[in-house]
């Protein structure tokens, strides 16, 4: 009986795993293939397809645009690693300290933006912004810093920092969560045994709660790094990649290649890319984590 | 373990749902087909009034707009279901940007609706890939609807010959709207007709603390299709237009190009406009003008019938029309403004049949004077010829309109022509052009570029 429950028929193990299986390979992978087909076309939708070999990926290694989209993504997930991941840690530590009180509720409220659709975040972060009626230039108005108003979403050298504000205040209830969990994993004694040996507040901090969870927030790096590159649809809300290109990132270079031009097969090269880019990014950085041993 | 036979049951019913809806499609289109086999052999009548036909249809009508040609339309698809009760009309509408990408996926996937709207720059592409059905042979056969339309709207969707669509409206995409009551007040005395005055008044305007001209570009197309292709024909003249798209020459690179993008910079420069152009769409900047902060707005003739529907009744009653004023040394003519047709109603190239005749029926009910009419009534104009109609409905700032499109040629809307790469490559560059992030050379290089890398 208990042999029977350790290893099932292999037919049942695959029988359960077969519906996500079937999902992810439609969803997944087999728009993936033919993204990778389509790169090898110059095709402009519609029936005429020319194969034109890597001549897609030539060029895009040339392009100014597509590096110009993909220093875009850089800065947005260098900030968010250290907006979101750092935020979210010294708001998980505070939160999981004594002396906190409604701590459900702070939780809850955290992770609240969380759940709301990235367009809705658009929009709202778009009235926020809003040089007329905006609450952040009201704000800036009535504090007296008049010299801080800006016009945040059409000034090109500072609308990419303007955009990326929403998305840190959006994720970091996530990465809050994920390190809350990992926090209640340390045990209680370690930071008891520490206090009598009088270690107090921030030495507890750096020298048992980061290193015990130091494997959680390789993962939460990994993820922070994912999300960013392929990150679109609030961005394209408030400022549509503009003004001109100054707040295009990766994702919608690729969909207004594939959508606007019609360049379908460019687009496909430009979205493989992406996704090289992507994996390149996140394997260099397990490498540069894995490298020190907290443990 | 009842619920889970009930789970499992629920699954099975949407399973087998999903499935019934699947056969069900299938069986329809296949007797779609038998019908026109069908009615062939028998009398047509009867067959008719038996089957439901389905006719998919998208367009940017949407219901909550309150555009003349949106209460046209209505109107039409309304007497189109009382007069054919056997076609069912299953309707998609979408805002402007949102159908423009939908129709081109839509296209890209060859699954377009059986009839749909159509911009001019969409149609050489669509009819490349054979997505769309030439109506030549329908427009020869039935002259009254051919004589029906303002020739030159039908030249608009000739491409070597074949006619792509039926037009649906007439426009002029650069009008520019100004408050007389905000111009007397700072001492204008008229509209500027050069572009030396009409600088001054800019200036004018500004140190009295208006908005000279409320500009939204966020949705990147207004500053293209409502300025540039205007004062572009102010520098280069219409020939010059022509010769470029037909690639005999000319380039975007030409000085008289390169000084019509210079022109709108020094707009962007002097202050012309508000400083979050960039973030806000032209429904904010009418906001800003009916807010009597701005003292203009340059859009397209639609904007008179939203106008007549939103703005406060005493600045509608101010409102005047005016192109924009001659430039120094330009070639093209100061009495033009960019106009044309720039939407169409297309037929998809997969129609046969009962289905076919039903399509037709249906764009030609869309392109009736019927529907001019209406369109006039509500202070919108048709690209068919407009039979007498109510005047006593309409508002003075219609009338006005129509007296000055008596008296100015129309030049080419850049985005009913040009090819979507370009007018993308353009339209981005015109929101950095206009905050000085690209300097006027550096763009009409980027866009020959686009231009060049098509062929």
């Amino acid at each position: 009986m208990e042999k029977k429950l350790q290893s099932p028929k292999w037919t049942t193990i695959y029988g359960f795993l077969l519906p996500g299986i079937l999902l992810y390979l439609f969803i997944v992978l087999v728009p993936l293939a033919v993204a990778v087909y389509f790169s090898f076309f110059k095709w402009s939708g519609g029936l005429n397809k020319d194969f034109i070999g890597l001549h897609n990926y030539v060029q895009l290694l040339q392009d100014r645009k597509f590096w110009f989209s993909f220093r875009n993504n850089l800065i947005i997930t260098l900030l968010s690693i250290v907006g979101q991941l750092g935020i979210a840690f010294a708001l998980a530590v505070v939160l999981q300290s004594r002396w906190i009180r409604f701590r459900e509720f702070h939780r809850t409220v955290l992770f609240l933006p969380v759940v709301l659709p990235a367009v809705v975040v658009g929009f709202i972060w778009n009235l926020i912004y809003s040089q007329h009626y905006g609450i952040l230039n009201g704000l800036l108005d009535s504090l007296h810093l008049e010299g801080w108003i800006r016009p945040w979403l059409d000034n090109p050298k500072i609308v990419i920092y303007s955009v990326t504000v929403p998305i840190i205040w959006q994720w970091i209830g996530l990465y809050l969560i994920i390190f809350l969990a990992a926090l209640q994993n340390i045990p209680e004694e370690i930071y008891e045994a520490a206090e009598i040996d009088g270690a107090t507040g921030l030495r507890k901090v750096f020298s048992i709660t980061l290193p015990l969870m130091y494997n959680t927030l390789k993962v939460a790096v990994m993820l922070c790094i994912s999300g960013n590159m392929k990150i679109f649809d609030s961005i394209y809300v408030m400022t549509g990649g503009g003004p001109g290109i100054s707040s295009t990132v990766m994702a919608q270079y690729a969909y207004t290649t594939s959508f606007g031009q019609f360049s379908f097969g460019y687009g496909s090269a430009i979205s493989i890319g992406m996704i090289i880019i992507s994996l390149g990014l996140i394997l260099l950085s397990r490498r540069l984590m894995g490298g020190r041993a907290f443990e | 373990m009842r619920k889970r036979m009930a789970l499992l049951a629920g699954v099975l019913l949407f399973v087998w749902a999903l499935s019934a809806c699947g056969t069900g499609g299938g069986q329809k289109s296949a007797s779609g087909g038998g019908d026109s086999t069908a009615s062939g052999g028998s009398s047509a009548g009867a067959g008719s009034s038996t089957t439901t036909i389905k006719l998919t249809l998208f367009d940017r009508f949407l219901e909550t707009d309150a555009d003349g040609s949106v209460i046209a339309h209505r109107q039409m698809i309304e007497e189109f279901k009382k007069e054919h009760p056997n076609v069912e009309i299953s309707e998609e509408s979408l805002q402007d940007a949102t159908y423009k990408t939908k129709i081109k996926a839509l296209a890209a996937g060859q699954e377009l609706p059986d009839v749909f709207e159509m911009i001019g720059s969409d149609a050489e592409m669509f009819l490349n890939n054979n997505l769309i059905k030439p109506i030549n042979e329908f427009l020869e056969s039935d002259p009254e609807w051919k004589d029906g339309f303002i020739p030159s709207t039908l030249n608009d969707f000739t491409i070597n010959g074949v006619v792509t669509g039926a037009p649906l409206t007439m426009l002029t995409t650069s009008l520019v709207y100004y408050n007389k009551a905000i111009f007397d007040e700072v001492g204008i005395e008229k509209f500027p007709e050069t572009w030396d005055e009409f600088l001054s008044a800019i200036e004018t305007l500004k140190a009295n603390g208006y908005i000279p001209i409320a500009l939204g570009n966020k949705d990147k197309w207004v500053a293209e299709s409502c300025i540039l292709s205007a004062l572009g024909d102010r520098y280069t003249g219409t020939e010059w237009f022509y010769n470029l798209k037909n690639r005999q020459g000319a380039k975007f690179t030409d000085q008289p190009f390169v000084d019509a993008l210079a022109a709108l910079q020094e707009l962007g420069m002097a202050g012309a406009f508000n400083s979050d152009v960039n973030s806000i769409d032209n429904g904010q900047h009418k906001a800003l003008y009916y807010n009597k902060k701005a003292a203009m707005f340059i859009e397209g003739d639609w904007a008179i019938s939203v106008l007549a529907m939103e703005a406060p009744q005493d600045v509608l009653e101010n409102t005047r029309l005016a192109i924009l004023p001659s430039v120094n040394g330009g070639a093209g003519s100061p009495a033009a403004s960019s106009g044309g047709a720039a939407w169409s109603i297309a037929i998809n190239a997969n129609l046969e049949g009962e289905k076919l005749e039903m399509a037709l029926e249906l764009v030609k009910k869309l392109t009736s004077p019927e529907k001019a009419r209406v369109m006039a009534e509500h202070n919108s104009v048709a690209a068919t010829k407009t039979p007498d109609y109510d005047e006593s409905k309409v508002v003075p700032l219609f009338k006005e309109y129509l007296d000055l499109s008596d008296r100015i040629a129309l030049s080419p809307i850049y985005d009913a022509h040009l090819p979507p790469a370009v007018i993308e490559t353009m339209n981005n560059g015109l929101q950095a052009l206009i905050i000085q992030a690209i300097t006027p050379e550096q763009l009409a290089q980027d866009i020959q570029k686009t231009f060049e890398e098509l062929t």
